[in-house]
């Protein structure tokens, strides 16, 4: 309660400063595009049809126009996890959980978790065609292990089948899809990470946007995978838990 | 553009401003390794939310930059009222290489736990770099 009194008066500080800005005009609100975003957007739709294949600007513009930086910055982040599952490789000691959570929380949990399958899965398939993608999907595809683990516990997971180890060949499966998805229009006499006229732009009548659903489904495995994979090391596993289901 | 909005605009703007000088305090003045991480994550949450922010504008009706059915006159329509869609994909990227910085630093500090037995800057001090 002590800090009460400084954030109501910060609170008080902007919205007096807020007040005189807006009268005075100093801030001012963007309402035009900025030459460069109009510049993409036109590049994105331009042509009869769409020039990357995707309706969704923002998709095309990550693994399209700038998808080398997309790929590296993927590299970087499983670099980063690869690293926390090295530092994290020792032995956690087991220990006993003396209260279960209550009905109502496992059963919601059940629940939810199902539903935020189903959720991320259509975050990651539309992401060429709405705002979403890969990354959106597989962070919130990780939520679910997240809230089993905490809800029930981390031997659930493990004996339903989603072991650590699991998890590490589900993410190095979605990295390796992404590589070879990057490296495929090489092989074909294109450039590294081509989209269009290498990938078809339809399959089956579906608009697919070339290599971008691909980049997309396989960076929703290896990012959902990965974050699951962090998640189960930082949970300690508890010791009663699997003889009580018993 | 009437006052109201640009009141708004200016208290999401300053609202930010204050954030980031709030997690800077955070981050110096915090003994606590794991509250200095927590600031360091709201100073790059905010962040990135400026440079949405920037991305953004302040029309109506404003529309994000898909563009469903391709036509002329559509593609027209959308840089009428579209936000720009550059910002929002440099921010993805920050996002992932800002998570994988604190994946990072957060096992560092499980590392800092493991040999000291605390994550306070000013207990770990006294060892003096042993």
């Amino acid at each position: 309660m002590k800090r009460t009194l400084p954030l109501l008066l910060i609170l008080a500080l902007v919205v007096v400063f807020a007040y005189l800005f807006a009268t005075k005009g100093v801030i001012s609100a963007p309402t035009e595009l900025r030459p460069l975003g109009k510049f993409y957007l036109e590049k994105c739709m331009i042509g009869g049809d769409f020039a990357a294949g995707s309706p969704e600007a923002v998709t095309s513009i990550l693994w399209d126009y700038r998808g080398l930086d997309t790929l590296f910055e993927t590299s970087v982040f499983f670099l980063a996890i690869i690293g926390s599952l090295m530092l994290f490789s020792f032995k956690v000691k087991e220990v006993v959980r003396e209260q279960e959570l209550t009905l109502v929380v496992r059963s919601v949990t059940k629940i939810a978790a199902v539903m935020i399958l189903a959720v991320s899965a259509s975050i990651a398939l539309h992401g060429h065609l709405t705002p979403g993608g890969g990354f959106q999907g597989g962070s919130a595809l990780a939520v679910a292990p997240l809230l089993v683990l905490v809800a029930f516990s981390r031997k659930i997971l493990e004996t339903s089948g989603l072991s650590l180890k699991r998890a590490i060949v589900i993410r190095s499966l979605g990295l390796m899809g992404i590589l070879l998805t990057a490296l495929l229009p090489l092989t074909l006499g294109g450039y590294i990470m081509q989209n269009l006229p290498i990938f078809p732009k339809y399959i089956a009548d579906q608009l697919t946007s070339g290599s971008l659903i691909f980049y997309n489904v396989f960076e929703y495995l290896a990012v959902g995978a990965g974050f699951t994979a962090v998640f189960l090391l930082i949970s300690i596993p508890e010791k009663n838990f699997v003889e009580e289901e018993k | 553009m009437s006052l109201f909005e640009l009141f708004l605009w200016s208290f999401v703007v300053l609202a930010l401003v204050a954030t980031v000088l709030i997690s800077l305090y955070g981050i110096a003045k915090r003994p606590n390794l794991v509250k200095k991480l927590i600031a360091l994550t709201i100073l790059g949450d905010t962040a990135n939310l400026f440079v949405i922010l920037f991305g953004y504008r302040l029309i109506y009706p404003v529309a994000p930059p898909v563009l469903a059915q391709w036509s002329e006159s559509g593609v027209k329509e959308l840089l009428r009222k579209a936000v720009d869609p550059l910002p929002q994909a440099l921010v993805i990227t920050a996002i992932v290489i800002g998570m994988a910085v604190n994946i990072f630093i957060a096992f560092l500090i499980i590392q800092a736990h493991r040999l000291y037995r605390s994550v306070d800057t000013r207990e770990i001090a006294k060892y003096g770099g042993e």
